[in-house]
């Protein structure tokens, strides 16, 4: 990597360790880097341990997401989907467990794998990406069993409701759809920008981003992130955040989101964004908490940058990874 | 006297005071009966001490006498009174013996004084004796003195010591019977030799003398007739050079300059020989030549006496200076030091690059002798005469045409850290100043002499002509492709500048057959101008600019939107790809920073310097990456889907580019890799 392709590098996805210890992100070139977090975060760090102890080309494709299980990470690459041991990454091995594809039907050209996420209950990987369908596959036996079409354009972004076992989806076509996992059928269709308190038609109606939290949910992209009641089916709440949001989550009583714009909005459920606070790249695709580790208990966001912020104090930037 | 003689007048007496007895006995005998009265005689009968007594009692009975005859005539006695007679009478005795007494002191006195001057006078005799003698003493130890001290000549003459006389004189010189006991026989005999010897030797000298004459007169015929032949030589060389030419066997011309490479300094010596050999063997496009002034060449290697003589006549010059014109102030001697201590040697070296297209590259390298170092300046040559382009100004400026040839090598600082201490004793901060003037000292140019020094990074040990061939097929490469890369810069420039982005025909794979957005501006920028625009800090801070880049602004327009790209050159062109930076002025103004699409069209010119360099040697980058922007304003007009003031207007750019899809991946970006030979794009 010369100075030149850092300099037009993205990061479009992280994931921590299940031991809360490494940060994995992915970058638009496909490469995927495994950061310690226990190096970075020691008193005697140094400009070495904000490097990556591993740096592999995992994907052709940018590596649009990660998620971790117990024992693997998971990477979504060009229309395809690996799987490497966290146990493995860690002594810096970059053999995949195993590598899959979902059955598309387009060939002309790959579809990308936007979101991943997965349904504790039945073990099961949701993915949902460039041919506008959500597939789901068994993590056991490693079978797509099934595919849940409706989005008419791709999608973007991917959420599970663990009490009623509801998978939501956004996508381009500007439509939250919301279906159930164990019928596997469509049960609610939300189009947000058709909604005025939300819309913003100079951007789009596009959704990127979507969190939910027992009742709540929040989803924005083109119109205004907004927090929705999901009994009444009604934004409660938009925040009025200037740019695009591409990535939202629920921390305590606070929501952060990021997006286009460098930095990180503390917004409250009221409404009111309490703060934004400023970070180095331009603008943000990703952001990950790590509360799986009390010690390292720390936010990282990543975007239009080969850099990695870190946040201690959810309020500062602490410091910066970089690929 | 005539009362004694009248009283002692019975006897005849003949007194004789120092006569001999005999003499006056003979005169006496004359007489009848002389006596002798010798008073001498008596006189050493006489006891001075009773004498003195019997003056004593004298004197008292005379004093007594006087005293009585007082007495007598105070007692009114008359003159002619007995006893007064009487007494007087006995005074007058008294009175002869006093008289006596004192003739006999007086004789006494005589006698006395006579003794002592005679011994005086045997005294003085044995003295004077004495004094000869020692005299004599002192005069003889002289002599001998300088008898011994006498250095005869012959002590002076070196002889051979005795065992090689023994040896080598013949018997009848040496005759060692003699010679053996006698110390003066042998120094004669030894002499002898000496001389013998001395006379041979004489003998040989005058024949060697003669001998040596004739040889001399022989030589100065044969040097006669040398000369002579000289300028028929010179004739046939004359006559041979356009055979030479002919032949291509330049002998003459090699020789000429192997004459004048005697007077070169080490360095360019090394250059020279290692451009010539490389160029004999691998290019045929490379020759070198000397030029510059011999005679001061050789002036500079004359024997130190000669400038030492100079020195003193130009002191005494400088003296004279010195005097009449006191005003030279400190600075002027001290640019006269600068002066002296950057002076070049009056030889150099021109190496010619020719290239396949008819341009001429011109290197003349010096050897500025303080400081050690070589030096380049620069000249191209061209076959065509170049088009005016505006913003190939600085293309083929001499001064920064071979600026990083290596990454680095600026060429502003001597590479010399010795220099360093130089400068600081005539006052030189920056030799940035002087190189204009001087050349620039790069860092290639050194080891292509030979030189290397410390503060380089590599230690690779080698040294002169080891380190110049290592380095000698690279740089010549690099030199002709900087050369090329400019020329054709230089006409892609004027093309550009009239609006043409010049496509060659192998490259017409990378884009569609239409392309809409033109380029409407090509124009040069400073370095000052580059950091003042917004959109490029970015690249400021990582670091990707530096002050000897060329920085250029191209304007691409479609319709209503305008796409300013700020370039950056580096003038290691191609081997470095430009970088360029983008600003879109479309219903309100997006860059980089605040577009991720155009972020990307950013990254796909600058990323993928690999597919858009074209064949070798990749000189048509730049338009490549000007014609890909074109094409990827083109898709990013037209896949705009959003209408921004909500109207439902027919939109600006109609789609006519083939994409399968307009957004992708959680940016959305759009489309912008061009497929051939489909012609559609699509996603990275």
């Amino acid at each position: 990597m010369g100075p030149v392709e850092l300099l037009h590098m993205s990061v479009f996805s992280q994931s921590f360790s299940p031991c809360g210890r490494f940060l994995a992100a992915g970058n638009n070139y496909g490469e995927i880097a495994v950061f310690s977090l226990s190096a970075a975060l020691s008193p005697d760090a140094s400009e070495g341990s904000q490097k990556p102890i591993l740096n592999f080309t995992a994907h052709d494709g940018p590596v649009f997401s990660l998620l971790s299980t117990d024992t693997h990470l998971l990477s979504a690459g060009n229309g395809e989907i690996s799987a490497w041991s966290w146990a493995e990454l860690i002594k810096k091995s970059t053999k995949a467990a195993w590598t899959r594809k979902p059955n598309y039907e387009t060939s002309l050209e790959i579809p990308e794998i936007n979101a991943m996420i997965i349904s504790p209950k039945d073990n099961s990987l949701i993915v949902g990406g460039g041919d506008n369908n959500i597939h789901i596959m068994d993590m056991e036996t490693g079978v797509f069993k099934s595919v849940l079409k409706g989005h008419t354009d791709y999608i973007h972004c991917l959420c599970f409701k663990e009490r009623e076992g509801e998978i939501l989806s956004g996508g381009e076509d500007g439509a939250v759809r919301i279906w159930d996992s164990r019928t596997n059928r469509p049960v609610h269709c939300i189009e947000v920008f058709k909604y005025e308190e939300c819309a913003r038609p100079q951007f789009g109606k596009w959704i990127s981003c979507l969190a939910t939290d027992s009742d709540w949910m929040l989803c924005g992209g083109g119109p205004s992130l907004s927090l929705w009641h999901l009994r009444s089916m009604s934004p409660t709440s938009v925040f009025p955040l200037p740019g695009c949001q591409r990535e939202a989550v629920f921390y305590q009583d606070l929501i952060m989101s990021v997006g286009e714009g460098p930095y990180v909005s503390h917004c409250l459920h009221g409404g009111t964004v309490k703060a934004q606070i400023p970070c180095s790249p331009s603008s943000l695709n990703t952001l990950a908490l790590n509360l799986k580790n009390t010690e390292h208990r720390v936010m990282t966001v990543g975007g239009s940058s080969h850099q990695i912020d870190v946040f201690t104090n959810f309020s500062y930037r602490a410091f910066s990874l970089s690929f | 006297m005539s009362s004694d003689a009248v009283k002692k007048r019975k006897p005849k007496v003949i007194r004789s005071e120092g006569g001999t007895p005999e003499a006056k006995r003979g005169r006496g005998e004359s007489d009848q009966e002389v006596r002798v009265y010798n008073e001498e005689v008596e006189l050493e009968g006489r006891d001075p001490q009773q004498d003195y007594m019997l003056y004593k009692d004298t004197c008292a009975a005379l004093a007594k006498l006087m005293a009585e005859i007082q007495e007598l005539k105070a007692g009114g006695a008359k003159d002619g009174n007995v006893e007064i007679e009487e007494r007087r009478r006995q005074s007058s005795v008294h009175f002869i013996t006093l008289k006596k007494l004192n003739r006999l002191a007086h004789m006494r006195l005589k006698k006395g004084r006579d003794q002592t001057h005679e011994a005086k006078q045997r005294v003085d005799v044995l003295h004077l004796q004495l004094q000869n003698l020692l005299y004599e003493v002192m005069h003889l130890q002289k002599e001998i003195g300088k008898c011994l001290e006498f250095k005869s000549q012959h002590e002076e003459i070196e002889l051979v010591s005795e065992e090689e006389f023994f040896q080598e004189a013949p018997a009848e010189i040496s005759r060692p019977h003699v010679t053996r006991n006698d110390q003066h026989q042998l120094t004669l005999a030894r002499l002898d030799w000496e001389l013998e010897q001395r006379k041979r030797l004489a003998e040989q000298y005058k024949t060697s003398l003669a001998s040596k004459e004739k040889i001399q007169r022989a030589i100065e015929q044969k040097r006669e007739y040398l000369s002579s032949l000289q300028p028929g030589l010179q004739n046939i060389m004359q006559a041979s050079l356009p055979v030479q030419e002919y032949l291509s066997m330049p002998f003459e011309h090699m020789q000429k300059q192997a004459e004048v490479a005697r007077h070169l300094p080490p360095p360019l010596y090394v250059l020279l020989v290692q451009v010539g050999a490389y160029g004999q063997a691998c290019d045929k496009n490379l020759s070198v030549s000397i030029s510059g002034d011999v005679d001061e060449a050789k002036a500079l290697s004359r024997p130190p006496d000669d400038s030492q003589d100079d020195e003193s006549d130009s002191d005494a010059e400088e003296e004279q200076q010195n005097t009449k014109r006191r005003r030279a102030t400190v600075g002027a001697q001290l640019d006269d030091k600068r002066k002296g201590m950057l002076r070049r040697h009056p030889l150099s070296l021109c190496v010619d690059l020719k290239c396949k297209d008819g341009s001429v590259l011109h290197l003349f390298f010096y050897y500025l002798m303080n400081l050690n170092i070589l030096t380049v300046k620069t000249k191209v040559s061209t076959s065509a005469d170049l088009s005016g382009a505006v913003s190939a100004g600085e293309l083929l400026n001499t001064e920064s045409l071979l600026n990083c040839l290596y990454a680095s090598d600026h060429g502003k600082e001597t590479p010399n850290p010795s220099n360093r201490y130089q400068f600081d004793k005539v006052g030189i901060t920056t030799f940035a100043d002087y190189v204009s003037d001087l050349g620039h000292p790069y860092v290639w140019v050194q080891k292509l002499g030979g030189l290397q020094f410390s503060s380089d990074g590599s230690q690779s040990g080698l040294r002169g002509s080891a380190l110049s061939a290592s380095h000698m097929e690279r740089t010549i490469k690099l030199l002709r492709g900087r050369l090329q890369a400019r020329l054709s810069l230089h006409k892609q420039f004027s093309s550009l500048e009239h609006s043409i982005i010049p496509v060659s025909s192998e490259c017409q794979h990378l884009f569609p057959a239409k392309v809409i957005s033109g380029l409407t501006r090509w124009t040069m920028m400073s370095h000052q101008e580059f950091t003042e625009l917004g959109f490029v800090q970015h690249v400021l801070k990582a670091g990707l600019v530096h002050e000897t880049d060329l920085f250029f602004m191209a304007v691409v327009e479609r319709g209503t939107a305008r796409l300013m790209a700020a370039v950056v050159l580096n003038p290691r062109y191609p081997d470095v790809s430009p970088l360029f930076s983008l600003s879109l002025l479309w219903k309100g103004e997006r860059s980089g920073r605040s577009d991720d699409n155009l972020r990307a069209i950013e990254s796909e010119v600058n990323v993928f310097r690999s597919e858009l360099q074209g064949p070798r040697p990749g000189l048509q980058l730049l338009t490549n990456q000007i014609q890909r922007l074109c094409v990827c304003l083109d898709v990013y007009l037209e896949t705009e889907s959003q209408v921004c003031d909500g109207s439902e207007g027919p939109k600006e750019f109609p789609r006519e580019k083939m994409c399968l899809r307009t957004a992708r991946g959680p940016s959305r970006l759009k489309p912008f890799k061009y497929n051939h030979p489909q012609g559609f794009f699509s996603h990275r």
